[in-house]
């Protein structure tokens, strides 16, 4: 085959994806990149006002706030998440009956809708007839209601849902790991004494270094993001208690409705929040690459 | 690794950026007050005479849905110009949906229109102005409904009247009844003292005096506060008409109340994350004492949400128990819409000719669908019989208000600002110096803009304000 023909035939084959990347990816990018110094409500003409946008973000308390709730929020979710993920992996990596059911029950909330798992975790949640709290009445464990989503614990039960909804699929990545670590590797290790917990230790571990600095990555970037449980579970309520960057970034874009007077759309402050918001999760994901380097070499 | 890592770093930002630029896609840019010219979107379905018409009309409302598909299958069957309509009805983020439409060439050709979203949706150039259809005998049906902001934008109108809403407490008979309270409150003071009674009554088993929907706190606010400030004498969402500028003042006082219930535990736990159907539910089985919403509760009550307790509607108590103002009826003045860029906009007229028919609108009011603000239906139509209805209807102390001006402050909402103070507490005084002087500031830009228009009336007297 002639070079000019294999070139025409690679190109013909990337096409699809460029055009989509430009479409999707690169046009989103110079919208945003272009909005941010433009005050536009969605209508009528967009109005250039530089580095407003900005000087109103360094100045707009409710988004650090989402910042600093962005933070609990990973953070919170990161130390269940992944500890009870591997946790989980090793477990169902092993000798286990049923083991194949197991880990499909534990999948099964990655494949069910965020916002369906969400609603029903709001009926068991809420205060005024949920499950967990009529449970806790009917045993006298609480003798009156317990706020699970009022200001001061909402933060928590939000964390313990997205931690259900991301375990099954963490499991899955570990397992993964775990299947492609040398079977005589366990083997020479128990002819040589080392029970359980040494060989999860000094061969589990290390072992799966490269793959745990992939999932962790992509657990942090997912709990930086994750917005969609909350949204549908407190609003980012009670009082801005869980609202998180993303949430309020998609406020500014789609204003929830409400019944009476209209909100408007504000996508010039909405793109540099966009931005900042990018920096802000591409920041953390640099510097833990940064720290993580360690993980990526197997001896 | 430094690939990677550049590689890992440009994909989280264009992920993260995507986010933001999703909203903007959906905005027809181009689109401002100027009507199409020429340029239109569904030009393959340009008017030809003899020819069938199919039309779309998109709602987001539910209640009356199988009223309006009855009255399209009947226009649909009836008339003489081959003209089919048919309906969709959405929910959620209806809005949304119509800007996806609009900016995919795939709008309706008529569209249901709420106080929330006809200024926005004329701003972006979707409706087609109606002056030209209008006949002289619709000019004087609708005489003195035509409001500026509402449904008439720089002398143009874009919707006209059918029915509006009223607000009203909506109270639970037999707990006021078994917590020994003789009627609904007058006062707030009243309202406070008859929560702490029901709570104090029902508590054990799980009832609650008051209960309102602050998942979203300035939809919780927008159907109470508004109510208690208008019977009070002040404008409801915090704007001051006699000076044209916003004063949270008159507004503080009614939260102080507000936060008291709260104090006293008289307030359903769990209301910080209550939306209005949850809200609804635990109403029907009888665990709220009293919430104040919009006329549509006893169609709620009908259909959606069953109830054996005995409820009703009253006047919302006020902050000193006395009548200054009158309650404002909202949602008022406009109901359906063309799209200014339908190739059908004389088929889609037709259409809106039938539906604002005498007999139409009549049935609307009688079937309990909305109450009727306009005055040739409202005088011959009879009451409708949805249970509960009674408390609901307009009244020598209902009437329209004047508009207040739209505008989007920087940081939080008054919703959310006082719904704060309720829970947290703090210093009243900062907050409503806080909102007032961040509301003012983005009036005033709005204002230099040309967004809107502020007219401030020195003589406003809110007990001059009459039913219509």
């Amino acid at each position: 085959m002639s070079q000019w023909k294999r070139l025409q035939e690679n190109s013909l084959l990337l096409l699809p994806s460029v055009i989509l990347t430009l479409a999707l990816g690169v046009y989103p990018l110079v919208w945003v990149l272009r909005y941010m110094f433009y005050d536009y409500p969605g209508y009528g003409q967009e109005v250039f006002v530089g580095l407003d946008n900005f000087a109103r973000l360094f100045r707009d308390q409710a988004f650090w706030a989402s910042v600093k709730n962005t933070f609990i929020f990973a953070g919170g979710k990161l130390v269940l998440t992944v500890p009870l993920s591997l946790l989980l992996a090793v477990i169902l990596n092993g000798k286990l009956r049923g083991r194949n059911l197991l880990r499909a029950v534990f999948f099964m909330p990655t494949v069910i809708s965020t916002a369906v798992i969400s609603v029903v975790f709001y009926l068991i949640f809420n205060s005024y007839n949920g499950m967990v709290n009529q449970l806790l009445m009917k045993y006298h464990i609480i003798g009156q209601p317990f706020e699970w989503l009022g200001p001061k614990h909402a933060m928590l039960t939000v964390i313990l849902v997205a931690t259900w909804g991301a375990i099954g699929n963490y499991m899955l990545l570990f397992l993964a790991g775990l299947q492609s670590i040398p079977k005589d590797l366990y083997e020479s290790a128990s002819i040589d004494g080392a029970g359980p917990v040494s060989r999860f230790r000094y061969i589990t571990l290390p072992m799966l270094g490269p793959v745990m600095q992939v999932i962790i990555m992509l657990a942090i970037i997912a709990a930086l993001k994750g917005y969609e449980s909350i949204m549908v579970m407190t609003e980012g309520g009670p009082i801005g208690k869980t609202e998180v960057m993303y949430l309020y970034l998609y406020k500014l874009l789609f204003p929830m409705a409400t019944s009476g007077t209209p909100v408007e759309q504000q996508f010039g402050y909405g793109s540099a929040v966009g931005f900042v918001t990018a920096l802000i999760v591409g920041g953390i994901t640099l510097i833990y690459h940064y720290m993580s380097k360690k993980m990526n070499k197997v001896y | 690794m430094n690939f990677k890592k550049v590689l890992g770093l440009g994909l989280v930002a264009v992920l993260a950026l995507s986010t933001a630029a999703c909203g903007g896609g959906n905005a027809d840019k181009t689109a401002n007050n100027k009507p199409a010219t020429g340029n239109e979107q569904q030009t393959q379905g340009a008017e030809q005479p003899g020819e069938k018409k199919v039309l779309t009309y998109w709602t987001d409302d539910r209640h009356d849905q199988e009223y309006i598909k009855e009255l399209i299958e009947n226009f649909n069957s009836t008339n003489q110009d081959h003209i089919s309509v048919e309906l969709t009805v959405l929910s959620e983020n209806y809005n949304q949906s119509v800007d996806i439409a609009f900016a995919s060439n795939k709008a309706p050709d008529i569209l249901r229109l709420k106080s929330a979203n006809t200024e926005m949706f004329m701003k972006k150039g979707y409706l087609a102005p109606l002056d030209s259809y209008l006949t002289d005998e619709m000019k004087s049906k609708f005489d003195g409904l035509l409001m500026d902001g509402v449904n008439r934008f720089d002398g143009k109108v874009y919707s006209l009247p059918n029915s509006g809403l009223t607000l009203r407490l909506v109270y639970n008979q037999d707990l006021f009844e078994k917590a020994g309270i003789s009627g609904p409150p007058a006062s707030l003071q009243d309202m406070v003292d008859a929560a702490k009674k029901i709570t104090d009554y029902g508590k054990k088993e799980g009832i609650y005096g008051f209960a309102l929907n602050f998942k979203n706190p300035k939809s919780a606010f927008e159907r109470s506060v508004r109510e208690i400030l208008s019977l009070s004498g002040y404008q409801g969402l915090g704007f001051d008409l006699k000076t044209g500028q916003f004063d949270f003042g008159p507004y503080s006082q009614v939260i102080e109340y507000f936060k008291q219930m709260h104090e006293d535990g008289s307030i359903l736990p769990g209301a910080e994350t209550l939306d209005i159907d949850p809200l609804r539910a635990q109403f029907a089985a009888g665990k709220i004492g009293m919430y104040l919403s919009f006329s549509t509760e006893p169609g709620v009550y009908k259909d959606q949400f069953p109830t054996t307790i005995n409820w009703a509607g009253a006047l919302a108590p006020t902050l000193e128990g006395k009548q200054v103002g009158t309650s404002e009826i909202v949602s008022a003045g406009t109901w359906i819409g063309i799209n200014d860029k339908s190739a059908n906009k004389d088929a889609a007229w037709k259409f809106m000719e039938y539906m604002y028919a005498d007999d139409v609108l009549t049935a609307y009011h009688e079937k309990g669908f909305g109450i009727s603000i306009v005055p040739s239906i409202a005088e011959k139509a009879k009451n409708p019989d949805t249970p509960g209805m009674e408390g609901f209807l307009v009244g020598e102390h209902d009437s329209l208000w004047p508009v207040t001006p739209n505008i989007t402050p920087e940081g939080a909402n008054y919703g959310d600002a006082f719904f704060k103070y309720m829970l947290d507490g703090g210093d009243l005084q900062a907050v409503v110096s806080d909102l007032n002087a961040r509301y003012n500031d983005a009036l005033s830009k709005a204002v230099e803009k040309g967004d809107v228009k502020v007219s401030p009336d020195p003589s406003f007297d809110p007990s001059q304000l009459k039913a219509k």
